[in-house]
């Protein structure tokens, strides 16, 4: 088996179930007109084709490349040079992070122009900076994960007392913006290059996670303070959440591929400009291996500018008709019961999951498997979604009320399940909340709140991506409790074998 | 001074097979009598042209690294050969070579002499020490100590006999490491005893020592 076929496997089966599902939807409860159909069809079809050049860049170019640099940084012996590029890579990728800046956009519109759209993306990206900074320092400092999540969402907690509901649910939804499909394999690998060079195998091992959960959260941290002195009360405004939709087949992919490819360039570049710069006064790579990397950024460009193509022009339709149609004709259990089916596989074909599984299959040797954390994460975007309905559904039910308990139970597992798995859960947060949730399941989450009489499309709309990011802390801290009591020795009395 | 002699009747077998099938041939070999072993990854490459020319020539790999009884062994890797028809190309490679002495484990007959054994014509031995991870870089201090000049460490998963934790269906394959050291052959006994004692290997469930007798050696300077 070569790497194509391995690949082309495995992008196949992350979209598959998606596929099905909505094929059953459509033959049941939510048919589909036939032009949707066949434009979701071809959606999936390019989103399988760019998450299997996207899967190939990642492992020849966006891994590597994170690596070299984290490994760079944490040689360097400096604390200041580990802050300042810290400073510099999060800066950078955050702030030519595309969600970032449709966010930003968001926020400025319902703030009313109050805080305007560049000073969202350059506030959340010096936040972004700080805590990835910070994550690196406390990699090479030991400081124990669940401590500096603690102190983390303390201040979190602390700021969100004085803050309006509805820009809570903004700034948590930050934290999905900022981690996107190409900064999570790019910062998980700079963990993993940092940590690599531990002496101590198994500090070496849990540090290569969590870094991603650290930096997500100072987007939260930026958002929510931003509003506390800018002193927002509440929202206002309206969003144009409505998909376009441009007749014909092909037309509305093409209208769709610039503006990906130009989004995806901008993601990008900041990366490429930083290797090349340390390549030449650092790395010294042979030519062989430059020309592997230079060849793996157009497999990743390619890719993801093919799957955001498919996902904006083919997918997003189809999840507000069918949002829009459930809620119409179904009970408010079929709702929700068809959230949590869709929050099941829609997380599946999320590009960012595959670089985060991967690399916890290298990390451990194979001990934590991808299909286990998979169906635990899968588990919790189902639970998530369900949620999220019940919220459009429940006019009382609001997203303090999920988040405090829910953030609340994460921290205190994060005392009780190994460390490995803390830094897994908080990690698999930001890479859940990629272009796939963006697209479809909030595409889904709208066309059922503009149904819905008494829910608020904008209001019900936001809030989304944070519990998205907070489901799988729980999941997954659990799916490492069930590792903990079952990885202990039996039988050790016996005058057995160890081997 | 303990020294090793020709346990043999052991081999080590090695199955050099494709990501994601390392479990399976573990599992296999666990049903053909064998009592367990540990999995790691590796990368291997693809001679062809247009692979290479796209970047695309590097494979990833699993190596299984097990330990049997040569009748069970061969009928191990007769079985897998047939499962996993390794005969044809690009299925993956399996071989088994003799070890000569082995510590830690109880199914297999531990053989402990004061006499130099088998060992007159090798100059060096080879050592391969498994344990649970994080535990790798304390192997190998005790062994530094007692006069090994080096090692090489390997992440790797692995099951054996008291590792039977599951998860839902499947096996969970804990985490553990795997120590590489060409040692000199008179040192050998004193490095095994070191290690020994520092982690207790002749008690149950604390890691497993193979030796092996090395024809030649490069790059060891003295």
């Amino acid at each position: 088996m070569n790497v194509v076929s391995e690949k082309l496997k495995e992008a196949v089966l992350s979209v598959v179930p998606i596929i099905i599902i909505v094929l059953i939807l459509n033959f049941t409860i939510s048919p589909l007109d036939t032009a949707s159909l066949l434009k979701f069809l071809i959606g999936a079809l390019l989103i399988i084709l760019g998450l299997l050049l996207f899967l190939i860049g990642v492992e020849i170019c966006i891994t590597p490349i994170g690596q070299l640099m984290g490994s760079f940084i944490a040689k360097s012996n400096r604390i200041w040079i580990v802050a300042v590029f810290g400073m510099l890579f999060g800066f950078l990728i955050s702030i030519a992070e595309p969600d970032l800046h449709i966010l930003a956009g968001q926020v400025d519109t319902v703030t009313l122009g109050v805080i305007s759209k560049l000073s969202v993306v350059i506030i959340v990206s010096l936040g972004v900076a700080v805590l990835l900074s910070l994550g690196l320092v406390r990699i090479l400092y030991n400081i124990p994960l669940n401590t500096t999540l603690f102190v983390i969402y303390a201040i979190i907690l602390f700021f969100s007392v004085f803050s309006s509901s509805e820009f809570l649910a903004i700034s948590f939804d930050a934290s999905g913006a900022t981690t996107g499909a190409l900064t999570v394999p790019f910062i998980l690998a700079l963990a993993n290059g940092v940590s690599a060079l531990k002496k101590d195998s198994a500090a070496s091992e849990k540090d290569s996670f969590g870094l991603v959960g650290i930096t997500s959260s100072g987007a939260i941290l930026s958002v929510l303070i931003m509003g506390v002195i800018s002193n927002i009360k509440g929202v206002s405004g309206s969003l144009e959440t409505a998909a376009s939709d441009l007749p014909g087949l092909i037309a509305p992919f093409l209208s769709a591929l610039p503006t990906a490819a130009l989004e995806i360039f901008c993601a990008l570049f900041p990366i490429l400009l930083i290797f090349l710069i340390l390549q030449k006064f650092s790395f010294k790579l042979s030519k062989e291996r430059l020309d592997h990397i230079l060849i793996g950024f157009i497999y990743s460009f390619a890719g993801l500018v093919l799957f955001i193509t498919g996902a904006n022009a083919g997918f997003m339709r189809v999840g507000s008709i069918m949002g829009n149609d459930i809620a119409l004709s179904g009970s408010s259990t079929v709702l929700v019961g068809t959230g949590f089916a869709l929050g099941l596989v829609t997380v599946l074909a999320e590009p960012a999951v595959h670089a985060l599984t991967n690399q916890i299959e290298d990390v451990t040797s194979g001990y934590v498997k991808k299909r286990t954390v998979l169906a635990a994460l899968s588990i919790g975007i189902g639970f998530s979604v369900a949620l999220s309905m019940l919220r459009i559904i429940v006019p009382g039910l609001e997203l303090w009320h999920i988040l405090l308990p829910g953030y609340a139970i994460s921290i205190i597992l994060s005392y009780i399940v190994p460390s490995l798995f803390v830094g897994i859960a908080f990690d698999s947060g930001g890479v859940a909340s990629g272009p796939m949730t963006a697209t479809f399941i909030l595409a889904f989450a709208h066309g059922a709140a503009n149904a819905i009489e008494g829910a608020d499309v904008l209001i019900d709309g936001f809030g989304i991506i944070a519990l998205v990011a907070l489901t799988p802390l729980i999941t997954l801290q659990l799916l490492g409790l069930i590792y903990k009591i079952q990885t202990k020795k039996k039988g050790i009395e016996d005058n057995g074998a160890i081997f | 001074m303990e020294q090793y002699s020709e346990t043999a009747g052991f081999d080590l077998i090695y199955v050099i097979t494709n990501c994601g099938t390392g479990s399976r041939v573990l599992q296999l070999a666990k049903r053909s009598g064998i009592s367990g072993g540990a999995i790691f990854f590796g990368k291997g490459t693809v001679s062809n042209r247009v692979l290479k020319m796209l970047a695309l020539s590097e494979v990833r790999k699993e190596i299984v690294l097990m330990m049997a009884k040569k009748s069970e062994g061969s009928n191990f890797l007769k079985k897998l050969n047939k499962e996993y028809k390794l005969y044809r190309p690009d299925h993956g490679i399996a071989y088994s070579v003799p070890i000569a002495g082995i510590c830690g484990s109880r199914t297999c007959n531990f053989n402990i002499t004061d006499e130099f054994g088998g060992m007159e014509n090798t100059m060096y031995q080879s050592l391969i020490i498994i344990v649970d991870k994080g535990k790798g870089e304390a192997v190998v201090e005790a062994a530094a100590k007692a006069g090994a000049k080096g090692a090489t460490i390997i992440n790797a998963r692995g099951s054996g006999i008291h590792e039977t934790g599951k998860l839902f269906a499947m096996e969970i394959e804990p985490e553990k490491e795997i120590v590489l050291m060409i040692t000199k052959s008179e040192q050998t006994g004193k490095i095994v005893a070191s290690i020994k004692n520092n982690f207790q290997i002749d008690k149950p469930g604390n890691g497993i020592i193979f030796v092996q007798n090395v024809d030649e050696t490069y790059g060891l300077v003295e």
